[in-house]
């Protein structure tokens, strides 16, 4: 199984996809902190001053939104083998089906947990210097900088093996990036915006992601999220029930 | 020493059945030819015996296993499909290297593979620029990665040169006949196998219309020879006597059935005409594949 992974890895490090991907979750969270800071104690923005410590925490928790890349990551992870048919070639390696898909998840993780490291590096790196400038004091372990440091982790991580599970199960690259981008912004938004609907959306993988995050910026509109471990538990639920499902289903069809 | 078998294998998609009870053999040592008019289900055959293709019923066994059960199947069976199984953005090298790590295999024998296909200069290069003769090179080096005994390919010559199709010729024959491994190939064009294989395996819409030795299905049949002369006309009644059945063709050669080349030469000498041309067909293979092939 080691050298599965590894071999899974290896498909990634040798396409350019990877960067690409990294280059475009830091492009968004980049564009996400430069609104942050520009629009920092505005009063018609509603946002905090640069030197509080909720500017520091809605600085910090702008690196889950790269999570919307690792899943389109992890989608073509698996559906870009079904597109240039190398799956053919990794089956005839691989003839036991079950263990390419968990090799897949594993190296998913792996990257996942790559990729948060990245983009907490590259927080970081603009929003320490920013709040310096401001004047603030820069803490790593107040403002619960710890706790979305590891929110992000968990939900970049889990996001990439989420993607992975969608991509075997529909396999058709197109409809797996197209899907989750709709799902993403479009269906979750309108449960996580609509009050109403919150008892449905908070256990959808967008709203557990924002359970792991658990920020409270704008406290009353959170108290409907899932526990944190809570949220964790339903995205690693959600990517091995979609695992389970493409493995029983899309993954034994004949490949022709 | 039976390395492939097949026994009453059968295939449906949706309507149509394109495997229909299809059983043979594979010896040790032997390269096989699979022929067949394109869509005969030869692809399905070979897609079956490499676990990619779940069969409705029948069995579908290497070494006397199923693919899907063996535990290192790249040292037991090479393969070699079309020729699309590549990452337009992976190197060659690449591609086989993390072909070798899943496999557990050393990752030098990725360099080798590449210099047995004469692939060495292009390693380093992105697989997006190949051209189709390369890929099929390439894929040829992915099988020859576990250096396996078994060797199943699937329209290898599809996109080669006339040079590398003589190349690919003689490297199957080294693999069977040197290296003692069995070799299973197909193709929709008989010339392309003739030269190459020991046995042949014919299958037209699902179904095995003939198998053999090479020798035994051109033997077999009825032996013909293709006359042309510079005379207006005499021949033909000449051989007529000799015993011989005689078919004129457009452009005045004639189709000689019944008679041996040697005792057609013997005539064209008593009747003092020219001969320009006088070919032996191997009808019975010719006729059988085109009969097939045209039926479609």
């Amino acid at each position: 199984m080691i050298a599965l992974v590894r071999a899974e890895l290896l498909k990634l490090s040798t396409t350019r996809l990877w960067w690409v991907m990294l280059l475009s979750t830091l492009l968004l969270i980049g564009v996400n902190l430069a609104f942050f800071i520009g629009f920092a104690g505005n009063a018609q923005g509603g946002l905090p001053a640069l030197d509080t410590p909720e500017w520091a925490q809605l600085a910090w928790s702008a690196g889950a939104s790269g999570r919307i890349f690792v899943m389109i990551l992890g989608v073509v992870m698996i559906t870009s083998e079904y597109r240039y048919q190398t799956i053919t070639g990794t089956f005839l390696t691989t003839p036991r089906r079950g263990r390419v898909i968990t090799a897949k998840l594993v190296a998913g993780l792996i990257v996942g947990l790559l990729f948060a490291l990245a983009v907490l590096l590259f927080t970081a790196l603009v929003v320490i210097p920013t709040v310096l400038f401001a004047g603030g004091e820069v803490s790593l372990t107040e403002a619960r900088v710890p706790a979305i440091a590891l929110g992000t982790v968990a939900s970049l991580a889990l996001y990439t093996i989420l993607g992975i599970a969608v991509g075997a199960l529909v396999r058709n690259q197109i409809a797996g990036i197209v899907g989750a981008v709709a799902w993403a912004y479009v269906i979750e938004s309108i449960f996580l915006a609509i009050p109403a609907l919150q008892v449905v959306g908070k256990w959808f993988p967008g709203g557990a992601a924002q359970s792991l995050m658990s920020i409270d910026v704008t406290p009353g509109a959170r108290s409907d999220l899932l526990p944190a471990w809570g949220g964790a538990a339903v995205l690693v639920g959600y990517a091995v029930v979609f695992a389970i499902i493409a493995n029983a289903t899309t993954v034994r069809r004949d490949i022709t | 020493m039976t390395a492939i078998e097949i026994r009453n294998l059968s295939k449906s998609f949706g309507a149509v059945r394109a495997v229909d009870g299809v059983s043979f053999t594979v010896k040790a040592g032997t390269v096989t030819g699979y022929l067949g008019p394109n869509g005969a289900g030869k692809t399905t055959t070979l897609r079956s015996l490499l676990g990619l293709v779940t069969p409705d019923s029948g069995e579908a066994l290497v070494n006397g296993k199923r693919y899907r059960d063996m535990a290192t199947p790249l040292n037991e069976v090479g393969a070699v499909l079309e020729a699309t199984n590549f990452h337009p953005g992976r190197t060659a090298h690449n591609h086989l290297r993390l072909l070798c790590v899943a496999a557990g295999l050393p990752v030098a024998r990725a360099e080798e593979a590449l210099g047995q296909v004469g692939l060495a200069e292009a390693a380093g290069k992105r697989v997006g620029g190949f051209s189709l003769g390369m890929r099929q090179r390439l894929a040829l080096a992915s099988a020859l990665l576990g250096e396996p005994k078994v060797y199943i390919l699937d329209e290898p010559a599809n996109g080669l040169d006339p040079a590398g199709i003589q190349w690919l010729r003689g490297f199957l024959r080294h693999l069977a006949h040197d290296r003692g491994a069995a070799v299973l190939v197909s193709s929709h064009v008989l010339s392309e196998v003739e030269q190459t294989v020991d046995d042949i395996v014919i299958i037209a819409a699902g179904r095995l219309v003939r198998q053999g030795t090479l020798a035994e299905l051109t033997t077999n049949g009825e032996k013909t020879v293709r006359v042309r002369t510079t005379g207006d006309g005499e021949l033909a009644p000449a051989l007529e006597k000799a015993g011989a059945t005689v078919e004129r063709l457009d452009g005045g050669a004639l189709r000689v059935h019944g008679l041996e080349p040697e005792e057609i030469g013997r005539i064209v000498l008593d009747q003092r005409v020219v001969l320009t041309e006088m070919i032996a067909e191997r009808s019975d293979l010719q006729k059988v594949f085109l009969e097939l092939t045209e039926e479609r």
